[in-house]
């Protein structure tokens, strides 16, 4: 039988992302909890009117009228002690989550301009941050109200309950702005407009974002977005992911429960959330394209994609499209479905595909290749594992995050814009932390010595002693040499984040209520 | 043979260490803890005794304290036999808990894979390392009687244990050539980022500096050192 879960119990933007329904905007802030009692009280107050899961929209399919600004809460290692857990609970806690981000930065390669040092002044007293409040909005339809509207009457709700907390639960300053601000309470997130307004899924540095979120058992979704997100079977076709990769108390793809914290009241259907605030060197991206596009073919737009495995411009895969000729009869195909709003086909041509062996068309350190292997460690020896991807299905995250910022002055690096990444699984160490130092980081696994994940990975000093290369693989019939590209500089820098727990509805309950009892 | 794996073999002895202390009243330590001391002193990477020793591709010491307690044994048909007798007499149920065994001694323990046969091995080991040798081996029983090469060879050999399971995590070429190969490559790596795009003749005439400049029939130098751990 397939699994029910218990959508009212299950906080929202877990089993399917705000941002794929309607929510463009995005407010996150922190909290410290300096007395226990009115931090439960606030905790009680809030959690009436956090959004779950349970589906929105007109009946029969909807439940709830779609909410105008969803509010949801997580909590650090600190915030939970803070909260008065019992020590038997807090004890049961993986140690990442307990160390939090900060404290495993050489696993992660946050160092040099990443180090936290450098991040935002919030994250500097990082035992102080208790709280994440996740205020996600609708825009208004009337085009003279404010963006911001919605997002800005629940920030201002909450604001209430904290003064209301009569000091006993504080707002943390200190989020870096547009304009040079380092203090700022909140930090303002958004999907990105194109000149005429219009939404666009795009990340800054221009390639098209969140194609690829694994499907999970229990997820209400089309059957047909399983293909190219679930996992490979043995067959070649696509499963759902067992639902405790991405939700404590149910089982995983070991066939056994995610380490978690008791009671299991206090974990069930609860998750853990990776916060991570990335600036993108805009500019040196745009200057790598350039120092390489002559020399690699002439066409830069292609070299884009190799870098990532999509084209920037639609997420075509390159595994299908790695040619300009064979880009332009897929792009025909593929306007010709968004025409007829055939969204099974725009889907399938975005998904279902798998990468060639040698990497001739999708390079093997592409960064799409890297995150989410597909199968493809297999490398060519049938049946070395359970199933093509036994390695991949293990190391799934839930990307739940939204750019930030614009891009102001094009050729510098500086300013304000990035992405809040936001990852969601039961196993921090496991499966975020093992893609950030082994697959991003380094390239062993595929093969590909000690090189770096060109758009996310820490890369050294380009004019230094060992500089970053990638190589995007030709076919030796084809007559043309590989093409390495070198010098890579740096193009994502860590800006601060943690660690957090997103408890259940009842987990919340029992926080509030000072009713968690291990025992 | 086990310890062979075509030109690799694999090495492990268990040297018994002497019970019982050394030093004054004021200060005791055992002489196990003495050679634990001394091995946690040898240097790392090229600066480790180890580095110098010729053929060696992966080696390392320690010392096993006991042996580890297997804990409760899974159940056979012998087990779930005393768990019938043990209704009737509590002495079945003891029967059925394993043996708890211990080693009369802590041991030294070297395990080294390296290219060739042993007793050249052992030769350029001590003609390379002896100080460190009779420094790390001095406490072990009866190693006071080595006092030359032959003596070292005799005695490792009385300490070998056969390998059971062999799993070479390299070739097995000679280091030498290992050791070129990995600075060819990284070497090779490097030409080709910096030269990629370059015409044939240009390529040809930048290759041609290249394998002077790296040499690569000349084993001896330049090359990788045994024991580098950073370009």
């Amino acid at each position: 039988m397939t699994q029910q879960l218990d959508l009212p119990d299950i906080q929202g933007n877990i089993i399917r992302a705000y941002g794929r329904f309607g929510f463009p905007k995005a407010r996150f802030f922190f909290l410290k909890i300096n007395d226990g009692d009115s931090g439960r009280d606030f905790v009680g107050t809030i959690t009436k009117r956090v959004t779950t899961s349970v589906s929105w929209g007109p009946p029969p399919k909807g439940v709830i009228p779609k909410p105008k600004a969803p509010i949801n809460i997580a909590f650090t290692y600190n915030g939970l002690k803070a909260l008065g857990l019992p020590r038997a609970s807090l004890a049961g806690f993986p140690e990442e989550f307990a160390m939090g981000m900060k404290a495993r930065k050489e696993i992660l390669g946050d160092d040099g301009p990443s180090a936290p040092e450098r991040w935002d002044k919030v994250w500097q007293k990082h035992e102080d941050v208790h709280v994440a409040l996740a205020i996600n909005g609708q825009t208004p339809e009337e085009k003279e109200q404010p963006p911001l509207k919605y997002v800005e009457e629940a920030y201002q709700w909450v604001m209430s309950q904290i003064d209301a907390s009569g000091g006993g639960v504080v707002l943390l300053t200190g989020h870096r702005g547009d304009e040079g601000q380092d203090d700022l309470p909140f930090q303002d997130a958004s999907l990105l407009y194109d000149k005429s307004g219009n939404i666009m899924a795009k990340e800054h540095f221009g390639y098209t974002d969140g194609i690829g979120d694994p499907v999970f058992e229990g997820q209400i979704t089309e059957e047909y977005r399983v293909v190219g997100r679930g996992k490979l079977t043995r067959e070649g076709g696509w499963a759902r992911l067992e639902t405790g990769e991405f939700l404590l108390g149910h089982p995983d793809e070991a066939h056994e429960y995610p380490p978690a914290p008791p009671p299991t009241l206090l974990s069930r259907n609860g998750t853990f959330m990776v916060y991570r605030k990335l600036h993108q060197n805009v500019a040196s991206f745009e200057r790598l394209l350039d120092a390489h596009a002559e020399s690699f073919s002439g066409d830069r737009e292609l070299l884009a994609a190799k870098l990532s495995g999509r084209w920037r411009d639609n997420g075509a895969p390159i595994a299908h499209t790695p040619d300009a000729a064979s880009k332009a009869e897929w792009d025909k195909l593929f306007y010709a479905a968004i025409a007829a709003k055939d969204e099974r086909t725009v889907d399938k041509m975005l998904a279902d595909f798998r990468f060639d062996l040698m990497g001739y068309k999708c390079p093997i350190g592409a960064h799409i290749r890297r995150i989410n292997p597909r199968g493809s460690l297999e490398f060519g020896q049938d049946g070395a594992y359970n199933t093509p991807g036994a390695l991949d299905d293990r190391r799934r995250i839930l990307r739940r995050g939204l750019p930030y910022g614009v891009v102001r002055d094009p050729v510098s690096d500086d300013g304000n814009h990035g992405v809040i990444f936001m990852a969601l699984n039961t196993s921090i160490e496991r499966q975020f932390e093992f893609v950030q130092q082994q697959w991003i980081n380094y390239a062993n696994d595929s093969k590909e010595g000690s090189d770096k994940d060109v758009l996310l990975g820490n890369h050294s000093d380009p004019n230094g002693a060992c500089p970053s290369k990638m190589v995007t693989h030709a076919d030796p019939k084809s007559g043309r040499p590989p093409y390495f590209v070198n010098k890579i500089p740096r193009l994502v820098e860590t800006r601060g984040g943690d660690y957090f727990f997103i408890p259940s509805m009842t987990a919340l309950r029992m926080i509030a209520g000072g009713k968690v009892d291990p025992t | 043979m086990a310890n062979i794996s075509g030109n690799a073999y694999a090495l492990t002895v268990l040297s018994p260490i002497k019970n019982g202390c050394i030093g004054d009243s004021s200060y005791q330590i055992s002489y196990a803890d003495e050679v634990q001391s001394r091995l946690h002193g040898l240097g790392v990477c090229e600066d480790s005794p180890l580095a110098k020793v010729p053929q060696t591709y992966l080696a390392r010491f320690f010392i096993l304290d006991d042996v580890f307690l297997e804990s409760t044994p899974g159940c056979d048909s012998f087990c779930n036999l005393w768990d019938i007798l043990s209704i009737f007499k509590e002495r079945f149920r003891l029967l059925a808990l394993p043996r708890e065994d211990h080693l009369k001694s802590r041991y030294l323990v070297f395990s080294s894979n390296f290219h060739g046969d042993l007793e050249s091995y052992l030769r350029g080991m001590w003609s390379a390392v002896s100080a460190d040798i009779k420094h790390i081996w001095e406490h072990c029983v009866a190693f006071d009687r080595v006092q030359d090469v032959e003596g070292f060879i005799a005695y490792i050999k009385r300490c070998q244990l056969t390998a059971n399971l062999f799993f070479n995590g390299s070739t097995d070429d000679p280091l030498e050539e290992q050791l070129k190969a990995l600075y060819l490559k990284q070497q090779f790596v490097k030409f080709a980022v910096s030269h990629q795009g370059l015409g044939a003749a240009e390529l040809q005439d930048a290759f041609r500096a290249f394998i002077g400049r790296v040499q690569p029939n000349q084993l001896a130098t330049p090359t990788w050192r045994p024991g580098q751990s950073i370009p």
